[in-house]
């Protein structure tokens, strides 16, 4: 250990001799910790946080050289009757329960698999990890390529198999399930990786026992495995589920949107009226709207995270 | 987990199979970017089988990084992507080791409040962040960019490192301090090594999140420090994308952050073996 | 100190001695700009990576020095506003595509107002360009940017197919005429139907319908074509119905004979369809034809025509889409970005920048012979930008152009009739124009 985080422990145990600072030093000792992060957090975001949700309570077109007009919750009151709103909500939430769904599963199963030493297996690991590395930009326009019905492969595969070919990205349906398809297969090994590490801080011997106990392999996943994953598994959907809200340049590039309004997820609707339309005070109220339904549903899984 | 060297043949021959199915399904986009990357152009349009064979060609890649610079723009996401890893990876682990063992008031609201700044559209808070780095006079310098991403991997690394955390037995920390050893001292030498899974993981992510990003990169800094994934939206053109130089430039982003995740795995694995000694 | 001050006095004779020596006056001028260094944002193509080429010559001739940086239009437009309402005065000179001249113009120096050049001989009459392309730069009157880029939507075809004569035999035996460039949109129809030969790789039509700014060209082209507009010069909803709903259904004709995939066309796959030789006819923007024409990625090289766009029930319309170089007003050095874009804009830069794939919006340019010989499809530009005609031009003219995308798109699909779609656009403009206070 170098000589710096040596006087740092020094220093450390030095304070906790002290004992008339005990009862001070267990209220100031957690902020210690979490302090330099929420210091960092709060001079860069505390700001532009607060700017935008001041902007959102604002009448404001961006590029209009007038000062935004204060509205309350105008915005707000603007989205509750807008339908184009809530159809691209809509869209958004579907979007982003089927594809965490399916990459939970895929990740988890995959994570089990890989669970173990075998010839090949860290190059494997890594190679799964590529997709999350594609940039989403790259990943959008080859699944749009992919997707093509006529030079495409998904339709070449599907040919081969005898079905037949589907114009992916021209019918509401078939696009929409192209965009989550995209999205499954970048960031299932997101899941892979987290639960992946998360078995692997097991402790390894609760399994022997239940091994020697003669639990079923499938007893042993669901009793066992599982409760003791949770919390990994809770913070895996939480992050993806988070991000997965917010979705944005590989679909706009697979699909900009369309056909239709079938693939304007809300992350999408966001983009059009803050870039296209300049509309900065709508753009920053949906935003905040988003963030209350992501808050809602964190703290519901947070609150179930280490109840047994 | 255990067991895979005690299984018969046949089982083993059907796992290798499943796994190299894995393998092939989800590394053909991946392959499909790498073909295209070294197709002659007009390939590219022609091949209706993703299979057809081609003379492959290096002109591509020649393009990017001969006369497109790629390389400086691979170096400025390079050194942006480090220090935000260890960064956020410095921050966020004490804060996470912070949120995890220590009830205090106001710990649950603070961390979901962390989490806050990933919940919001990035678009939205591109302008605010913009004009802050811009009146701190920082447009187009390696720090604006350091800054930005790192506040916004430090919740995600916070949060993933919070299971793990939670995961070390009370006893070890108790038996810890009962031998005298401070909170840093038994955070540093005890919980950091337990954790090395949940570490390697958010170092991976975080290091991703900044090579990858491309808003705030786009908007914070310009000709100077331009990243490489503002190089290669440039490729996505006005009209198409050039199919040859995005796919190759696309390519040689892959090449570091493979390598890193290849790097990384053994402390997972040493992972594994701590956490059997558990 | 003493000897450092007579190195000083020393070198500034002998630095005053070579201007004294070399006496001229274009040189004296030269002086005021060294050490003055421009920040220039534009889009990113093949035309803007030749101007960047070519700057070195630019720096050598005037001693400004140049940061160029080049982007994708959507995200160009972002990172403009941003700097423009940050008020940054990061750039002296960005490019600006026309639809969005209203919305940003008060940001910038009309052109009026540009200083003139000290390097070069004189400001770029505006006479010079094609006046299309100057409307393109107009808001309200007043031009807020010199155009340097001429795109007009025109249309390209198959030249090698129309000239084949068991193609010209069997049309004429179907059609009861003469296989050629079809002036009417009822030709174009025939054309499309007559090579919609699906069993041997060809089609007709190449339609542009994945949702963006070229769905809402391609509806405002045909809408145009038949007679009808949606705003008028004093932005007033002027959508004749009727004619609208003739027009989606003519366009669903011509979609008919378009390859698989056909309602998710956006420009890679329209270049691609085009380049493999999958198609016809279509539109096409001029900075896009260079591809086309280009051996390493078109089988169809060579064998491309150029037309002016045939003319429908209202007569013949092109649409134009031109980039402008515009001066922000808080720019620190406008004087030497004015001249950047002179020099960019000048007939010498543009001669060496065409055989980059500059759409040159230039006349000299694109009525040169030697050039018109080059490139084919100068004449055919010429001849479009004479009937060529703007977007709606006003600040909010993203909003109409998203809903003119979605209900045209919704109509060729299916998913509502012509006569839905068309009443809820209409419907859905007279509401943004009256939100925004333009409704008489």
């Amino acid at each position: 250990m170098d000589t710096l985080s040596k006087k740092i422990i020094e220093w450390s145990n030095g304070i906790s001799q002290h004992g008339k600072y005990h009862y001070f030093r267990k209220k100031i000792t957690p902020f210690a910790f979490v302090g330099p992060a929420l210091l960092l957090l709060g001079i860069v975001l505390l700001y532009p946080l607060l700017y935008s949700l001041k902007i959102s309570l604002h009448q404001w077109n961006m590029l209009e050289q007038s000062e935004p007009i204060w509205i309350g919750l105008g915005n707000y009151l603007r989205i509750l009757g807008f339908e184009e709103f809530w159809s691209a909500l809509g869209l958004q939430l579907s979007f982003v329960v089927i594809a965490v769904i399916f990459e939970l599963i895929i990740g988890f199963a995959v994570a089990i698999l890989f669970n173990r030493e075998f010839w090949g297996s860290q190059v494997a690991r890594a190679l799964l990890l590529l997709p999350i590395f594609v940039l989403p930009v790259v990943s959008g326009m080859t699944f749009r390529f992919i997707f093509n019905p006529q030079y495409g492969a998904a339709n070449f595969f599907l040919e081969k198999l005898g079905l037949g070919a589907i114009e992916w990205l021209s019918h509401p349906k078939t696009a929409f399930m192209a965009i989550i398809i995209q999205d499954i297969w970048r960031m299932w090994p997101f899941m892979f990786i987290i639960l992946y590490a998360g078995l692997s801080g097991l402790p390894k011997e609760t399994f022997e026992a239940a091994y020697l106990d003669g639990a079923s392999k499938w007893n042993t996943l669901v009793h066992i495995t599982i409760p003791l994953l949770k919390p990994t598994i809770l913070i895996a959907i939480i992050l993806r589920t988070v991000d997965a809200l917010k979705a944005f340049p590989e679909i706009f590039v697979m699909t900009g949107g369309g056909p239709g309004t079938s693939t304007t997820l809300l992350s999408v609707h966001i983009y059009k009226y803050a870039f296209n339309f300049w509309d900065m005070g709508y753009a920053s109220a949906a935003s905040y709207i988003l963030v209350f339904i992501a808050l809602i549903f964190t703290t519901f899984l947070v609150k179930n995270m280490y109840r047994e | 987990m255990f067991g895979f060297k005690e299984w018969s043949v046949w089982k083993k021959v059907l796992f290798y199979l499943v796994v190299l199915a894995i393998l092939v399904v989800e590394l053909f986009p991946i392959y499909m970017v790498v073909s295209t990357s070294l197709k002659p152009k007009i390939k590219i349009w022609t091949s209706i089988s993703p299979f057809e064979s081609f003379k492959p060609t290096l002109t591509n890649y020649q393009n990017i990084l001969f006369e497109r610079s790629f390389l400086d723009y691979l170096k400025n996401s390079g050194i942006i992507a480090i220090v935000t890893t260890i960064i956020s990876l410095g921050l966020g682990s004490l804060a996470a080791y912070g949120f995890a063992r220590f009830k205090f008031r106001g710990s649950g609201t603070l961390s979901l409040g962390v989490l806050v700044s990933r919940m919001i559209p990035p678009i939205t808070l591109s302008l605010p962040i913009f004009l802050l780095v811009s009146r701190m006079g920082l447009l187009d310098t390696y720090g604006a960019l350091i800054l930005a991403h790192t506040s916004f991997s430090l919740p995600y690394v916070i949060w993933l490192l919070i299971p793990f955390f939670k995961g070390v037995p009370g006893a070890f920390e108790e038996a810890a301090m009962l031998d005298g050893a401070g909170r840093l001292r038994v955070f540093i030498s005890i919980f950091l090594p337990l954790v090395a899974p949940g570490l390697v993981v958010a170092a991976i992510f975080s290091f991703i999140m900044s090579w990858n990003d491309f808003l705030y990169a786009l908007v914070l800094t310009s000709s100077t420090i331009k990243t490489a994934p503002v190089a290669v939206s440039g490729f996505m053109g006005q009209f198409g994308p050039d199919w040859g130089m995005m796919t190759a430039a696309g390519t040689i982003i892959l090449l570091p952050v493979f390598l890193l995740a290849l790097l990384l795995q053994k402390y997972i694995i040493q992972g594994l073996t701590f956490g059997g000694e558990k | 100190m003493r000897k450092r001050n007579l190195v000083l006095l020393v070198m500034a004779f002998l630095v005053l001695s070579i201007i004294g020596l070399s006496g001229c006056a274009k040189k004296e001028d030269e002086q005021t700009y060294s050490g003055t260094t421009i920040r220039v944002l534009v889009w990113a193509d093949a035309h803007t990576e030749a101007v960047k080429a070519l700057i070195p010559e630019f720096e050598e001739e005037t001693g400004i020095k140049v940061v160029f940086e080049d982007l994708p239009s959507s995200n160009l437009t972002e990172k403009i506003a941003m700097n423009l309402v940050g008020k940054t005065g990061t750039y002296d000179l960005v490019a600006i595509d026309e639809p969005f001249m209203p919305k940003f113009a008060e940001y910038f120096v009309p052109y009026t107002e540009w200083s003139e050049p000290k390097v070069l001989d004189k400001k770029i009459d505006l006479d010079e360009l094609v006046e299309a392309a100057v409307q393109g730069a107009t808001w309200k009157d007043t031009v807020y940017g010199l155009p340097v880029n001429g795109n007009i939507y025109m249309m390209i075809y198959r030249k090698d197919l129309f000239e084949n004569p068991t193609h010209q035999q069997a049309f004429k035996e179907k059609y009861g005429y003469d296989l050629k460039q079809p002036e009417t949109l009822e030709q174009l129809l025939d054309v499309s139907e007559y090579f919609y030969q699906p069993e041997n790789g060809l089609y007709g039509w190449g339609p542009f319908t994945l949702t963006s700014e070229g769905v809402t060209v391609e509806t405002m082209w045909v809408l145009r074509s038949f007679g009808t507009r949606i705003l008028s010069d004093d932005l007033q909803p002027v959508l004749d119905k009727e004619k609208a709903v003739q027009a989606f259904e003519y366009y669903k004709q011509l979609l008919n004979t378009s390859p698989a995939g056909k309602l998710a066309f956006g420009h890679p796959e329209r270049i691609q369809a085009m380049n493999v030789g999958n198609l016809t006819i279509m539109l096409q923007w001029p900075g896009i034809i260079p591809d086309h024409e280009n051996e390493e990625e078109s089988m169809v090289a060579g064998k491309v025509g150029y037309m002016q766009n045939p003319a429908g029930p209202g007569g013949r319309a092109a649409i134009t889409g031109v980039w402008a170089l515009a001066i922000p007003k808080d720019a620190e050095n406008k004087a030497a970005a004015a001249e950047f874009a002179y020099w960019w804009a000048s007939k010498e830069a543009g001669e060496k920048l065409v055989k980059k794939g500059m759409s040159p919006v230039r006349k000299d340019l694109l009525t040169d012979p030697d050039l018109q010989k080059e490139y084919p499809w100068y004449q055919a530009q010429l001849e479009n930008f004479e009937i060529g005609v703007n977007r709606p031009r006003f600040p909010e003219y993203s909003e109409i152009s998203d809903v003119v995308r979605t209900y045209f798109a919704n109509a060729l699909s299916g998913e509502m009739t012509s006569e839905q779609a068309v009443n809820e656009m209409d419907q859905k403009i007279k509401e943004i124009l009256e939100q925004n206070g333009y409704l008489k």
